[in-house]
């Protein structure tokens, strides 16, 4: 039984501890030598060179026993000298040629000439006619290889990803665990994470994570088998075991980009023994953490008890322990495990990325092709048909390309859960977050970049917003805090709500504390909506005592930098006692967006038509000056701003009579203004384009795209826009005009 | 010159030995690490970006990408020319603060593509006062022309840009 089977490290090193303990004269210490020497060939089966060496060092004892051979202390020495070399070769598992020398001299020192070419020859003649038991071989030579890792980068980078995606997926379940306490699924696919985490590390001998999986696979064990109940208990130590386990997992990642150097020795123990002792208190351990916990990188000793009637219902964790043990390449499990995942398989974003810039470049040659004037002019119908088919095989082609990039916000949102529970817990209070539109879907590239702003704001509204419980109790208000986390698409937008039902922002001392920044003029009018904005700008949150001011405002600036290079737009909104509500709008990028094409003198704009409500040429009655301080258009008994888009954008125009142009009006944020063309080119569906880093906070300039025609078009970026524009025009009459629309 | 700074030039001149594309702008000739060039493509319709500083012509649609323009003659204050039959874009691909991007460069004429050894290169002169030489990687002398050796990364790379955002 290979239990029994003790490794050739073992053999060893018992032999070197007894050869350091030998004294001259004392042969019984010689014998036990040689009875470890005898097994140690048995064991070395495997590595030729390693027999026909410890088969030597056996001869040499013989003759020492005999008296052939110097009883003497210093021949004692040599003799350890040449167990250290077969340590050297055990540890590295080949035959290196100057260690063979060494042990070679070291017995011609002691009166046994031997040269390497004997050993090397003699090992295989040797072993041949020997019939020593082979079985017990096997299993053990893998237990010798040392810790480096890095023998197989593809392997360990693979393993990097997966772990990653293990870990992470612990955290979900675990949540969705505590919601739903005792589900078997839950539990096994977290076990199951685990067990695929031990598996792989022990097959790459990375023997820490290995034993740390190990000990909270057995501890989950013990869960499944109804041993230990799912308790805060367990959940608090699996959480923060995945945490270190991710720790380590990026170590590792870290040596693998930038060295060996960095390679850190994590101390698991403390680890061990949380898990341990939570094991201990349900009064069951099993057996082989004990082991494990002396041999970390015996695969034997940490294959799982697997029960057998779920062995068949999960094919990973019944052919690890079986391959394992049969031989010592437990490639298997990688190709098992994956096919667990499902039908996806990764792809390079880059890949990805020109795929979707040549399925846009696809549909507009297409639509060059089909306006080209002799194509249209061929009046045949089966031309026609065609090309409508033509032209929904490549939508659907678009349409595919596009949504490959789009993930749901699901896991980020996920994230969130995890965030909300340790914070309740670490403030004492009890707070609730409700989710609603996880499966709204975003683009791959954003999903990184707004989890850190999300988390920002989650923890504002838990740590600030929700008030302890003695004041929400004296306020009426329900003892469980709630915050709200929803996603959903609004036009070409995604938009994330943060909604807390706390104490809601202190406008009156925001407005204080701006004016004491030199932000705005003590007595600048503005509405609250614009007061609690002020918190988004970054002199602001430098304020060191802020939170006592208003609760709010740390790092603020931080959320709105982030999602502004997402060209996305955060703003709060807030009613004292009721709550504070954050939006955040991001766009789709990359998705079409529909716009209208405008052309204005010689050049074409395009504006989304999300923004627009409505186009007129005006009437006279409608246009009216306020006294130098700009031009608005009257529609519906609203004052509109009119924008000379020309005038803006430094082009030639053709009309310059507000009253022969086309006046578009449209709206962003609350804000309406009038923008004013020379002519309505039509509707189009556009992918927007970076203008690339050159041009890239171009103001007013969303960004480009490429025409019908093959010219780059620009898209409008309609809050750049007004904002310039309300540079140009004064404060007041921007009050003047529309004080309902921004306050709420 | 001490042995030192000597050591220094030569070691720059034999850096900056290469192929070079040359172009024209009025009566100068500029030339190119030929290893900055993508391509090099006729004339076509530039949409203007408003906002930006008057050398950037605006962009062009390059095969469904989106490049912004730079006109060098507005770059170097060179008096503008109408365009001609001879007016070209060279696409160069330069660092910018994410990567490498690709910027076209609006050129009277592209000349040739030419062998420059280390022994034709001298460094930039000095003029003092106004005229900025931060561009110039060197001067080469090729069969009696001078031919102004540009660091394009200088010109719109990544030092341009950071210093475009300041504006």
């Amino acid at each position: 039984m290979a239990s029994e089977a003790r490794s050739m490290d073992d053999y060893l090193d018992e032999i070197a501890l007894k050869i350091l303990m030998i004294e001259p004269g004392d042969l019984s210490v010689v014998g036990e030598l040689l009875e470890l020497a005898e097994r140690l060939i048995e064991v070395a089966e495997e590595v030729p060179y390693l027999t026909a060496m410890v088969k030597t060092f056996r001869q040499v004892l013989e003759r020492i026993v005999m008296g052939e051979v110097a009883d003497t202390a210093e021949n004692y020495d040599r003799l350890a000298q040449c167990i250290v070399q077969l340590q050297e070769i055990a540890r590295t598992q080949e035959a290196d040629d100057k260690l063979l020398q060494f042990f070679c001299e070291h017995l011609t020192a002691i009166g046994f000439p031997v040269t390497p070419e004997e050993l090397s020859v003699a090992g295989p003649q040797e072993t041949g006619g020997q019939d020593a038991p082979p079985a017990a071989a096997s299993t053990s030579v893998d237990n010798s290889t040392g810790p480096d890792f890095l023998q197989d980068q593809d392997l360990i980078s693979g393993f990097i990803a997966e772990s990653f995606e293990h870990l992470e997926s612990i955290e979900v379940n675990i949540i969705e665990l505590e919601n739903n306490p005792g589900d078997r699924d839950i539990i096994n696919n977290i076990f199951r994470t685990f067990h695929t985490i031990k598996g792989v590390s022990g097959f790459l001998n990375l023997k820490t994570i290995n034993e740390l999986a190990h000990t909270t696979e057995n501890l989950l064990d013990a869960v499944r088998n109804g041993d230990l109940t799912m308790d805060s208990d367990v959940i608090d130590i699996v959480l923060s075991v995945g945490d270190f386990m991710r720790t380590m997992v990026q170590n590792i990642k870290d040596v693998l980009e930038q060295g060996p150097e960095k390679f850190i020795e994590y101390d698991i123990n403390s680890y061990l023994e949380r898990v341990r002792s939570v094991q201990k208190e349900a009064g069951r351990i099993p057996p082989e953490s004990t082991t494990l916990a002396e041999d970390p990188g015996d695969e034997r000793g940490g294959a799982p008890p697997v029960p057998p009637s779920e062995a068949g219902t999960e094919p990973s964790r019944s052919a690890s322990p079986a391959t394992s043990s049969i031989n010592d390449q437990p490639e298997p499990k990688g190709p098992v495990h994956k096919g667990q995942l499902g039908d996806a398989i990764k792809v390079d974003v880059e890949k990805l990325d020109s795929l979707v810039n040549a399925v846009g470049e696809l549909v507009i040659m297409q639509s060059l092709v089909r306006q080209n004037p002799q194509v249209a002019a061929i009046a045949d119908s089966k031309l026609n048909r065609d090309f409508s088919q033509l032209s929904r095989i490549t939508t659907e082609v678009q349409r595919t390309a596009m949504s490959m990039r789009m993930v749901p916000i699901r896991q980020t949102f996920q994230k969130m859960i995890r965030l909300v529970r340790d914070l309740s817990r670490k403030s004492g209070k009890q707070v609730e977050l409700i989710m609603s539109g996880e499966e709204t879907e975003i683009d791959r590239n954003m999903v990184d970049s707004i989890h850190d702003p999300l988390v920002h704001m989650i923890r504002n509204s838990v740590d600030h917003g929700v008030q302890p419980l003695a004041e929400r109790e004296s306020e009426g208000k329900p003892p469980i805090g709630t915050v709200y986390l929803r996603a959903y698409q609004k036009g070409g937008n995604i938009v994330i709500e943060i909604e807390d039902d706390g104490q809601g922002l202190n406008t009156a001392k925001i407005r204080k504390k701006a004016s004491e920044r030199g932000l705005i003029k003590a007595d600048e009018d503005l509405t609250d909506y614009e007061i609690n904005n002020l918190i988004f700008l970054p002199g602001f949150s430098t304020a060191d005592k802020i939170t006592d001011v208003s609760g709010r405002g740390v790092g603020m600036d931080v959320v709105k930098k982030t999602v502004e290079k997402l060209r996305g737009k955060v703003e709060v909104q807030s009613q004292p006692d009721k709550g504070s509500l954050f939006l955040l709008r991001l766009p789709l990028t990359l998705a079409i967006i529909d716009g209208i094409v405008v052309r204005v003198g010689s050049e074409r704009y395009i504006i989304p038509t999300t923004a627009i409500q409505e186009s007129l040429r005006p009437a006279e009655s409608q246009y009216s000056t306020v006294h130098g301080k700009g031009e608005t258009l009257t529609i519906r008994n609203k004052l509109i701003p009119i924008i000379r888009l020309y005038e803006m954008f430094g082009v030639e125009p053709v009309q310059t009579d507000p009253l022969q142009a086309i006046m578009v009006v449209v709206e962003n944020e609350g804000r309406q203004r009038a923008l004013m063309v020379d002519e309505l080119l039509g509707k189009q569906e556009v992918v927007i384009k970076s203008l690339g880093a050159f041009l890239q906070d171009t103001k007013g300039v969303a960004g480009g795209t490429i025409l019908g025609d093959g010219r780059v078009g620009l898209i409008l970026d309609l809050a750049g826009l007004i904002a310039t524009g309300k540079r140009r025009t004064t404060g007041a009459e921007e009050a003047e005009t529309e004080p309902a629309e921004e306050m709420f | 010159m001490t042995a030192n700074e000597a050591a220094q030039l030569e070691d720059e001149g034999r850096k900056l030995e290469g192929k070079y594309l040359t172009f024209a702008l009025g009566k100068e000739e500029y030339g190119i690490g030929i290893l900055k060039v993508r391509e090099i493509i006729g004339l076509m319709e530039i949409t203007a970006v408003p906002h930006t500083p008057l050398y950037i012509k605006g962009v062009i649609n390059l095969r469904g990408r989106v490049i912004p323009v730079v006109d060098l003659r507005v770059k170097f204050d060179m008096p503008e020319k109408e365009f001609d039959e001879r007016t070209c874009i060279i696409v160069v691909e330069v660092q910018g603060s994410s990567g490498a991007i690709q910027v076209g460069m609006l050129v009277d004429s592209v000349s040739e593509v030419l062998n420059i050894g280390e022994n034709e290169i001298e460094p930039p002169p000095a003029f003092g006062g106004s005229t900025d030489t931060g561009n110039i990687m060197g001067m080469a002398k090729v069969k009696g022309e001078v031919k102004i050796l540009l660091d394009i990364e200088r010109v719109i790379g990544k030092v341009a840009l950071e210093k475009l955002s300041e504006l």
